[in-house]
């Protein structure tokens, strides 16, 4: 009476018991199919308690017009809120420099260890040991220690930065390298870890494809080029999806405690501004709108990219 | 170590020795970009107050001011501890209620189980930003706003943590399943007799994880911690907005913020690395 544990049989097949046994058998079933469902039920639960009943309440939002206030009443405005997200140029503007940002990352989360993983794909025993451990480091560096000890470096009078170039630079309020700085900040958070993936697939390929092809008299630089990158192509495109998808969380700490989106909105991408259009401008209509416009745009993105991926992919089958 | 490899350790081309220099200066560089901001931090919060803005790669003399001059202006204990709870008890629950649902889908087929994998898989696209209005205006109804509960309770489910686990369950031998079945022992016994010593490293793994993406977190504990600083990358946050930055005792308080982090690192070092790897390549 333990169930069918491992695997479940059809239920038609369980259906088909004996009639006088009826509620004794009906019981029997809901014991046999219940456990999964009672293990699920935990996780489900919360999944759908904090992020697929909000996502479903975010949409509810965007078609009203609420300033967040418990008493204040909701009016529904159909939508009005989208038609003001899309004709704010803030909008355009944020938009664009996510994209920057994604664009900056690339070279930190895939270009970068992608170089570095080639090589020293021969880097092994204690040294290889030590440059992990180094790389890795800044990856467990809580994002506000980050934002500080690099607007120490950054400091224009004092920093290390300055000092050593020779100049007195306010890096991190200059219209023209606040997002660099951002960018730079992110991607030193990011590239032990990119690095660390990309030499895991490295190993994962199987080093027989790379004989064969030396043995049809292919250069180093060709083997690189024609087997060892194609073979590479799933963990790049992982780590692409990722960035996309990501880029713009990740950078949100740091513009949060060193530029708060300035200066004059330099750093404000979308998670920015979505935060401000919430809770500084306490616009929760405007703030929904945005929300499912980013979850949908995320969605077509992140298609395109696996659509992508699957075509540019050879996998190692 | 040595110049001399065998043939299998250099299975495609012999590498000179410029070019095993080059891989080694390329890791050089980039393990010093990573590592020489860190190195800093440390530097100068052990820099006596008045050496703050000394350019000296040693800080010499070496001093503790700065660390007692921030344990002076903010609870800095009081931070520790709440974080520390806040960072083990989620990371505990997290690691529960993804075991229970990892197992469900390696244990079981049922009906609507692809459905349900996908609203774990489907989590990745639902950016944080477009929950956070409905999650803060729940937290409020239920009165956890400003309460450590409050930063906890909405983390519990981690739906990578859920497919860590689920793809190092698939491998998981299924005839030792039937074999605890035909013991007659209930799935609750098997899941902790069978399943979890076997799975020990990797639950271990994901815990260090969790605790230190816990410990790291931002973002959620700045919505629902508004009015006070109950954790320490708030109070770090609160120290980092002050006019004319005191370089020293903010040093000092985000060294040890990281602190707890490093020494979990450096005792776990290589469960971490492996845990961060294979749930990157999820």
């Amino acid at each position: 009476m333990t169930g069918t544990f491992v695997e479940v049989p059809s239920p038609s097949a369980a259906g088909t018991e004996a009639a006088p046994a009826a509620r004794r058998s009906a019981w029997s079933r809901v014991r046999r199919i219940a456990p999964p469902y009672l293990y699920l039920a935990p996780a489900v639960a919360l999944l759908v308690l904090w992020t697929y009943q909000p996502l479903a309440q975010t949409a509810y939002l965007s078609v009203h017009s609420w300033n967040l206030v418990p008493t204040s009443p909701m009016r529904e405005v159909g939508f009005a809120n989208y038609v003001r997200l899309l004709t704010t140029p803030e909008l355009g503007e944020s938009v664009l420099r996510t994209f920057v940002v994604i664009a900056g990352m690339l070279p930190f989360t895939v270009l970068i260890p992608t170089v570095v993983g080639l090589l020293t794909r021969h880097v092994r025993g204690r040294a290889a040991a030590v440059y992990r451990g180094l790389v890795f480091a800044p990856m467990l560096v809580a994002p506000v220690a980050g934002a500080a000890v690099w607007q120490w470096l950054l400091d224009p009078t004092a920093g290390v930065v300055n000092r050593l170039l020779g100049t007195e630079l306010n890096w991190i309020n200059t219209t023209g390298t606040a997002q660099l700085v951002i960018i730079v900040i992110t991607g030193w958070h990011l590239v032990g870890f990119a690095a660390l993936v990309v030499s895991a697939g490295l190993t994962g390929i199987n080093p027989d494809y790379a004989a064969a092809a030396q043995v049809d008299g292919a250069s180093r630089g060709q083997i690189t080029r024609w087997v060892t990158l194609p073979l590479l192509s799933p963990t790049l495109a992982f780590l692409v999806l990722m960035t996309v998808l990501l880029s713009a969380q990740w950078t949100f700490p740091l513009i949060d405690t060193l530029t708060q989106g300035g200066p004059v909105g330099s750093t404000t991408n979308v998670y920015y501004l979505l935060w401000e259009y919430g809770f500084r401008s306490h616009d929760a209509g405007l703030a929904a709108a945005a929300g499912i416009v980013f979850f949908l745009g995320f969605i077509v993105l992140a298609a395109l990219l696996a659509s992508l991926a699957d075509r540019l992919s050879h996998h190692d089958d | 170590m040595t110049t001399e490899r065998s043939a299998n350790d250099e299975p495609v081309g012999a590498r000179s020795p410029a070019q095993r220099a080059l891989g080694h200066s390329a890791l050089g560089l980039l393990g010093l970009f990573c590592v020489f901001p860190i190195y800093w931090l440390y530097a100068t919060s052990l820099r006596a107050p008045g050496d703050v803005y000394q350019l000296s790669v040693l800080p010499w003399p070496l001093s503790t001011g700065n660390y007692a001059d921030a344990l002076g202006k903010i609870d800095l204990a009081g931070m520790l501890l709440n974080t520390a709870i806040v960072a083990v008890l989620s990371a505990l629950g997290q690691l529960l209620i993804a075991l229970l649902a990892a197992y469900a889908f390696a244990a079981w087929s049922f009906p609507f189980q692809r459905l349900l994998h996908l609203m774990f898989v489907g989590t990745w696209l639902v950016p944080f930003q477009a929950t956070m209005l409905p999650n803060y205006v729940l937290l409020a109804r239920l009165g956890l706003l400003e309460t450590l509960a409050g930063v906890i309770i909405p983390t519990l489910c981690s739906a990578l943590g859920v497919l860590l686990l689920r793809e190092h369950l698939k491998n998981f031998p299924k005839e030792l399943l039937d074999a605890a079945r035909m013991d007659g022992r209930s799935s609750w016994s098997s899941l902790w007799t069978v399943v979890v010593p076997s799975l020990r490293p990797v639950l271990a793994a994901l815990g260090i994880l969790l605790v230190i993406t816990a410990w790291n977190e931002y973002f959620w504990p700045a919505m629902v911690l508004q009015r006070s600083n109950a954790v320490v990358q708030l109070g770090l946050r609160s120290f980092l907005g002050t006019e004319g930055n005191e370089w020293g005792p903010l040093m000092a308080t985000a060294g040890l913020t990281c602190l707890p982090v490093f020494a979990l690192y450096l005792v776990l070092q290589r469960h971490i690395v492996n845990a961060f790897v294979r749930s990157g390549l999820k």
